[in-house]
Parts: C-alpha cells; sequence; structure tokens
C-alpha cells in the first residue's frame, strides 16, 4: 500500500507543467464556489435581516387568520399569560405591539393612501429599525399627540414637512368613518421604495383611539437573535401560547409572513447552483482529459508493470490515488486562497453603485455585496468537488488497468 | 515585430490552417473531450442565462403591457409628486389632435389616478383608484384581458374591477356592492357605491391587491376633476422608435406637458437589464478562464508529443512566428467547434423550453418582485457575441504557454528526445 501511495505521488510531478495546470483548474473550481456560495449566504442573510429588522420582525403573533386577511376584523389581545410567555421565552430578544390598518392622508388638496403602523414609541426601536432611519425631525418623542412619521416619498408627495398637520381618513373598527388630524413628527428613509411610498407611523394608543380598536391589536412583532433562531423560537413560543393564551393566536415565521422573500431566495440559490455545477463539470471535463493523456502516455510503462505482475486491480488503484492526490492538493490550496479571501471579505462588504443599487433596492436589499461563510460552505465545497474530480477519474484508471502487456510492447 | 509579421502572414494562409486542422484530428479522442467540455459549458450556461434573462424580460414586459405603455404624457411635476393635483387640464379627446401625425403610434388609452379607500360590509383597504376609457383601455394593456371571474367594464356607470387580492380581502364577489371612498379635487371627501363586476389576476402583486379600475367618466365625477384627467398612455407599433415618437410628440404638446419612455418612467427596470448583462459576462468569462485551463493543457500535451517533429521544423528553418501560429490556430479551432457544439446545445435547449418554465410550483409570492409565474427563456445577441469573443480571447491566451514552450525546444533536445 505504501508503496502505491509513494508511486502514486511521484507520477503527479513527473509531468510538473501538466499537472500546474491541472491543479489551478481545481484550485479555480474550488475558489469560485466557495466566494460565490459565501457570497450568496452572505447576500441572502442580509437581505432577510434587513427586510425584517425593517418592518415585520423575525416572528409575528396575530389573532387567527390575520396573515391571510389582513384587517382590523383579526386580532389580538396582549392578556397577562400572553406578556408572561413572550417575556420568558428563550431565544427572544424583544417584542413590540402593533396595530395595522390602511388610511388616507391628506394635506391641502393632496391625498395618498398609506398603510399605518401603530407602534409602542418605546418598544418599537428594540424590534425594528424604523426609528434609526429617519431623516428629518423626531421618532413620536414623549408625550407628543397625536404625531405621525411618514416615509420620505411619502412625505414629499404630500409635500409635508415636520411640524404640518395632515388630515388622516379611515374607517374605524366599528366600521364608522373617522377623521382626525396627525401632526408630522419626523421623516424616514426607507430602503424598500414601496415602504417608503406607503408607511405612515403613528402611536399604539393614537392607533387604537383612532380606529375605536380598545386595548385590541394586529400583530406583536417579535426579533430573535439572527434568522437561524427562528425555528426554534417559532415552535416553542406555538407551543407556550397554545398552553397559556386564552384565545386562539397564530406564531409565524418570517418565512410565512413574507412567503415572497423565501421563494425569491430559493429562485436565486437554485440559478447559482446550476451555474456553479456548469463550472464544476467543465473542470472535470479538464482532469478527465489530463489523466486520459497521461496513462496513454505511459502505455509502455504501464504494460511492462503489469507484465511483471502487478495485478490490474493494483493498476487501477495506483492510477486512482494519482487523481485523488491531484484533487486533494487542489482543494488545498483552492480553500488555502478561497477562506482567508472570504473571511476578510466578510469584514469588509463590498459597496455597490450606480444602477446596481437601484436593482438592489427593488428586491429590498441595501446595496451592499456582504459575504458570510457558514461552516457547511468549506465542507460542501470541498466534498462536491471532490466527488467529481473522482468521478472524472474513474475512466482514466480503467484505461489503465485494462493495458494489455502485448499491445504496450508493440505499440512503441 | 519580425516574428510578429510572420505570425500575421502564417495566420493568412491556408496551409497553417490545413495543418492546425490535421494535428488537431491526430488524437481525437482528446480533441473530442476539449470540444465537449468546451460544448457542454457553454450550453448550460446559455440556456440558463437565457432562462434568467427570459425572467427579467417577462418582468418588463409585464410592466409595460399592464401599466406603463411604452410612452406616456403627464402635466410636468406629475413624476415628482403623482397625486390627482397635477393633471392635464384638457378633455382625453384632445389626445386625438396631439397625435395627428405622429408615426408609429398604435393605440392610446387616457387614465385618471388617484388613490382612496374601498370597504366593503366586512373589511375596508386603501386603494389605487384609476379611471379608464374602457374600450381604449382594453387596446393598451392585458389587463382587461386578464380577467378570472366576471367582465370587463363597459359603458354601464358605478361599476368596479377589482384584483383578485383585494377581493379576498375584502371578501367581495362578482355581482357585490362596494363603497369607494376619495378625497376630490377640492380636498373634500367624498364616496360612491359601485357594483364590482369583474375581478382581474396580473404578475403584479401591487396591481393585484391595491387597484380598482372604473370608467372615466365615474372617476371625473367623483373625483370632481370636469374633464381633465391624469395620464395618457400609448403602445407603439413592434419595432418603432420610442425616441422618435417622443420627439415628434414632444414638439405637437404644449409646453406645460411631457412625454417619457417606460425606460424613464421605470428606470429601475432599464437598471435590472444592465445587471443581467454584467453578470452574463462573469459567467461567461468564470465558464471560459475554467476551460482555458484544459485547452492549455491540451496543446501543451500536444507539443510534447511533437517535440522531435517541431525540433526538425525548427531545424530546417520554419520561423518562430509561424509555429506559434499554428499553435494558435490549431487552439482556435478545436475552441471554435466546441463553441459552435455549445451555441447548438444551447440554442437547441432554448428551443426546446421554448412554450416557458411553469414557475407556480414555487408560489405565487413570487408576483410580489413582479416576478411572472411562466418564463420563456430569451435569446439575446449578446448571449451569442459575448462567448463568441470570450471564447477567442481564451483560445490565444491558452495557446500561449504551449506555444512558446514549443519555440523553445531546441533542434538538438528534439533529437535527443526521439
Amino acid at each position: 500500500m505504501g508503496l502505491e501511495w509513494r508511486l502514486a505521488w511521484r507520477n503527479i510531478w513527473r509531468n510538473s507543467r501538466r499537472t500546474a495546470l491541472t491543479l489551478a483548474a481545481t484550485v479555480f473550481a474550488v475558489f469560485l464556489v466557495v466566494v460565490f456560495v459565501a457570497m450568496a449566504a452572505g447576500l441572502h442573510g442580509k437581505m432577510i435581516e434587513d427586510t425584517v429588522r425593517v418592518h415585520s420582525g423575525h416572528v409575528q403573533i396575530s389573532g387567527v387568520g390575520y396573515l391571510e386577511n389582513r384587517t382590523l376584523e383579526q386580532f389580538l389581545r396582549l392578556s397577562p399569560p400572553v406578556v408572561q410567555v413572550l417575556d420568558s421565552v428563550p431565544h427572544l430578544v424583544a417584542w413590540a405591539p402593533r396595530v395595522v390598518a390602511f388610511g388616507l392622508l391628506s394635506k391641502e388638496s393632496s391625498t395618498q393612501g398609506v398603510a399605518l403602523l401603530g407602534v409602542d414609541p418605546k418598544r418599537e426601536p428594540q424590534v425594528s429599525t424604523l426609528s434609526q432611519r429617519l431623516v428629518r425631525g423626531a421618532f413620536l418623542p414623549e408625550g407628543t399627540q397625536r404625531g405621525i412619521v411618514l416615509g420620505e416619498r411619502l412625505a414629499r408627495n404630500l409635500g409635508a414637512d415636520p411640524g404640518d398637520v395632515l388630515l388622516l381618513y379611515s374607517v374605524a373598527w366599528t366600521t364608522e368613518m373617522a377623521y382626525e388630524l396627525f401632526t408630522v413628527t419626523g421623516v424616514m428613509r426607507l430602503p424598500e421604495p414601496a415602504l417608503d411610498r406607503k408607511l405612515a407611523v403613528l402611536s399604539l394608543s393614537d392607533a387604537q383611539s383612532f380606529f375605536v380598536y380598545g386595548d385590541r391589536i394586529s400583530e406583536v412583532a417579535i426579533r430573535a437573535r439572527n434568522a437561524d433562531d427562528v425555528p426554534l423560537l417559532e415552535k416553542e413560543l406555538a407551543r407556550r401560547l397554545a398552553a397559556s393564551s386564552p384565545v386562539p393566536v397564530e406564531v409565524h415565521g418570517w418565512q410565512e409572513v413574507m412567503p415572497e422573500l423565501r421563494q425569491l431566495i430559493f429562485l436565486d440559490d437554485a440559478g447559482m447552483y446550476i451555474m456553479l455545477a456548469i463550472l464544476v463539470i467543465v473542470v472535470a471535463f479538464g482532469i478527465l482529459n489530463t489523466l486520459l493523456m497521461s496513462v496513454l502516455e505511459r502505455r509502455r510503462e504501464l504494460g511492462v508493470l503489469l507484465a511483471l505482475g502487478l495485478r490490474p486491480a493494483s493498476l487501477f488503484r495506483l492510477v486512482y490515488l494519482e487523481s485523488l492526490m491531484l484533487a486533494a492538493v487542489g482543494l488545498a490550496i483552492g480553500l488555502a486562497l478561497a477562506l482567508p479571501a472570504v473571511l476578510l471579505l466578510q469584514g469588509h462588504p463590498i459597496p455597490l453603485g450606480g444602477d446596481v443599487e437601484a436593482a438592489a433596492r427593488v428586491f429590498g436589499m441595501e446595496p451592499v455585496v456582504t459575504f458570510r461563510l457558514k461552516p457547511l460552505n468549506p465542507l460542501g465545497s470541498m466534498a462536491t468537488v471532490f466527488s467529481v474530480a473522482a468521478l472524472a477519474a474513474w475512466l482514466p484508471a480503467r484505461k489503465a488497468s485494462r493495458a494489455r502487456p502485448v499491445d504496450a510492447l508493440r505499440g512503441l | 515585430m519580425e516574428a510578429l509579421l510572420a505570425f500575421l502572414g502564417a495566420l493568412a494562409r491556408a496551409s497553417t490552417w490545413r495543418m492546425a486542422g490535421r494535428n488537431a484530428l491526430r488524437n481525437p479522442r482528446r480533441t473530442g473531450i476539449v470540444v465537449s467540455a468546451v460544448a457542454v459549458g457553454l450550453g448550460g450556461i446559455l440556456v440558463t442565462m437565457a432562462i434568467n434573462f427570459g425572467m427579467v424580460f417577462e418582468m418588463v414586459q409585464a410592466a409595460i403591457q399592464t401599466e406603463l405603455g411604452d410612452l406616456q404624457v403627464h402635466h410636468k411635476g406629475y413624476d415628482d409628486r403623482p397625486g390627482l393635483e397635477v393633471r392635464i387640464q384638457q378633455s382625453p379627446a384632445r389626445a386625438q389632435d396631439w397625435l395627428r401625425g405622429v408615426p408609429g403610434v398604435r393605440a392610446w388609452a387616457p387614465r385618471l389616478r388617484s388613490q382612496g379607500l374601498v370597504f366593503s360590509p366586512r373589511a375596508s383597504v386603501g386603494i389605487d383608484l384609476v379611471a379608464v376609457d374602457p374600450s381604449r383601455e382594453a387596446r393598451v394593456s392585458v389587463l382587461p384581458h386578464s380577467l378570472v371571474e366576471g367582465a370587463w367594464l363597459d359603458g354601464e356607470p358605478r361599476r368596479l374591477v377589482v384584483g383578485e387580492r383585494l377581493a379576498r380581502r375584502l371578501r367581495v364577489a362578482v355581482g357585490e356592492k362596494v363603497v369607494v371612498s376619495a378625497q376630490d379635487a377640492r380636498g373634500e371627501m367624498t364616496g360612491e357605491a359601485f357594483r364590482v363586476v369583474g375581478i382581474f389576476r396580473t404578475s403584479s402583486r401591487e396591481l393585484d391587491e391595491g387597484a380598482v379600475f372604473l370608467r372615466m367618466e365615474d372617476g371625473q365625477r367623483l373625483l370632481g376633476v370636469g374633464s381633465s384627467f391624469s395620464e395618457l398612455v400609448m403602445v407603439a407599433q413592434p419595432h418603432a422608435d420610442l425616441e422618435e415618437i417622443r420627439a415628434a410628440l414632444a414638439a405637437r404638446l404644449g409646453g406645460d406637458l411631457e412625454v417619457e419612455t417606460w425606460k424613464e418612467l421605470r428606470p429601475v427596470l432599464v437598471a435590472m437589464i444592465e445587471v443581467f448583462d454584467r453578470m452574463g459576462w462573469i459567467v461567461y468569462v468564470a465558464v471560459f478562464v475554467a476551460m482555458a485551463f484544459g485547452i492549455a493543457n491540451v496543446l501543451l500535451m500536444a507539443v510534447y508529443e511533437r517535440i522531435r517533429e517541431i525540433g526538425i521544423l525548427t531545424a530546417i528553418g520554419m520561423p518562430p512566428g509561424r509555429l506559434v501560429a499554428s499553435i494558435g490556430v490549431e487552439s482556435l479551432c478545436v475552441t471554435m467547434v466546441g463553441v459552435a457544439a455549445g451555441l447548438a446545445i444551447g440554442l437547441g435547449g432554448v428551443w426546446l423550453l421554448r412554450d416557458g418554465i411553469d414557475l407556480s410550483a414555487f408560489g405565487a409570492g413570487l408576483t410580489a418582485y413582479g416576478i411572472p409565474l411562466r418564463i420563456r427563456p430569451v435569446i439575446r445577441a449578446s448571449d451569442l457575441w459575448i462567448p463568441l469573443l470570450v471564447s477567442l480571447v481564451t483560445a490565444l491566451l491558452a495557446s500561449l504557454w504551449p506555444a512558446l514552450r514549443a519555440v523553445g525546444i531546441r533542434p538538438a533536445e528534439a533529437f535527443r528526445h526521439g
């Protein structure tokens, strides 16, 4: 066995140029796979965090049927047992109650339809980044009565600035018309254009009195440490709330609150993996060709080995070992280059500019390319490239084991 | 310099190509593997890119065909503050005069837009109010032809067509009444009851859950705007030059109106196309770099095999430029056969998928991003010339090392080698 390993290792370096080229191809493939997978992980992770943190939260609790209908009719109450569950469940970083509704906001003769979000000014900043996105004014300062914060584009469309008084008009929970004057306290810039054009934030208590909603709320938005904790948190919340909440409630992770985001990520991943698969296949063809050539070149030598009594199975192993060693060396160099690169990029996201920036915002992303190295990435990349290389080596190895001493000797 | 001249001269000679072609065929198995690597790689990428671009293309098409049209006329300032205040203060019928003598416009339709609330006995939702000329709208938009229930607007007053998602949220069916409420041009709240006559489904979630369509006359009365309107949507003849139409129309409009193409109305769509273009370059270059290693490897092998032969050629006075050219041409031949096969595979794949790929299995949520549920792959000219250009450069670069190695072979070394 030891002899075969030594022989294989020496054979690899007999034609150092060829080996260098084959190695380079493997290194290139490993490098690209690791970097691209890390980029997708970073991009998607950021997409999730960005979207979730702007507004929806990692997990939401709501009344039964709220997700499908999203009207005032589906509500829940923050009864003491519910609050107790929220305060005690592990992995939960913060929670905030909200009222979600529609309305028309008008200033003089201009009107805009708005998505209203009634928030608890103290709790909301712990869950969402809304309050950090102010560009003018303040976020519902304490003691303000009937203050409202507008998305930047919404403010522009209305021609409204902090201090202006707007008329809010909607239908209350009692199905009566509701009118009220609100003062703009601040303007926030939201990354997603659709949200920037539509969102208006007011205090929870104002929203409850405007909509004659009593102590009802639409949802509780919950922040987890990160998206990876969501499945666990979701399950635990559902279990505890089912046991202690006086009325049935629903618990939904971000994947259910925003199914479109999950599907977009899936589609994007699918496209990327297809591209990488093609790349790896191309490299595999290169490896196959090199090995085949090296076997054909050595026909004479292999024939002599067989004539001397080496068994075909050993020959197969010898050639197979060569290719696996080659692949292993390529993988090692590839990873040695890719891992530091990705770790470096992980700390230094690449900002995007121009057209790409605008396109990124449509999909609700900050225009930065971030990288994230998950442990599965180098392992998976290694396993994939290695098994493809092993597959590509099969044909040349078989060819070698079938060499016939007579042909080999006659051939040259 | 001399070497370069010899190189260029050799490229022009038919014998160089014949020799390179024969050399490539001396080891058919080896050449076959390189050719198939190039073919499979290029073919696969081509199909993937075509599907990707097909998605973008459908997104753009869907936006143009349901909302944007090819061009729109607005009163100046509407882009900055879209709303009821900024209107075209003329009757929609005037469009006939504007468009007289403007070539290339196939159809036009006026719209009046504002925002309001719609409520059923069960729920209320904020919506975009779009008042249209029913028969003209049907010629500029696919929305009137995308009904899943009921019928499109006709001449009857106080009728409403709503999106499928909106109908679900309001829990109304065709034939039932809803109240539409909005602020009119004087700033007063007004409301009227409408009967839902049709329910549509498009690939835009924004439209499906947030827009209602009504007759122009109903909209103008409800909003108290007389006979004025918000925008004129135009659809151009196929292959018409939008810039030409814009210039011709702008010359006929008053100074307070402006014409814009869909590219200006929704710059993000243009940005998306450009992002995909750039992505195409990255992908093609990455795959061809991967191929370059394989190509270089094979040529290097070929040079080694022929050390003796090359030595003889050098000894009898073959200029190095010609030697480099013959290896470069061999590389080109092998690569180009692969590229041709790859293009054939790619185009064949696209042809097989011409009926489109059904994405509805992934769920309807994609429509939130305007991604349609059926994607037909689209091949563009750049999908053909970028790989051709990249492969040309790749083939020549990959032949560089082997060629230089060949030039470095000294006759004495070659004879010893044999």
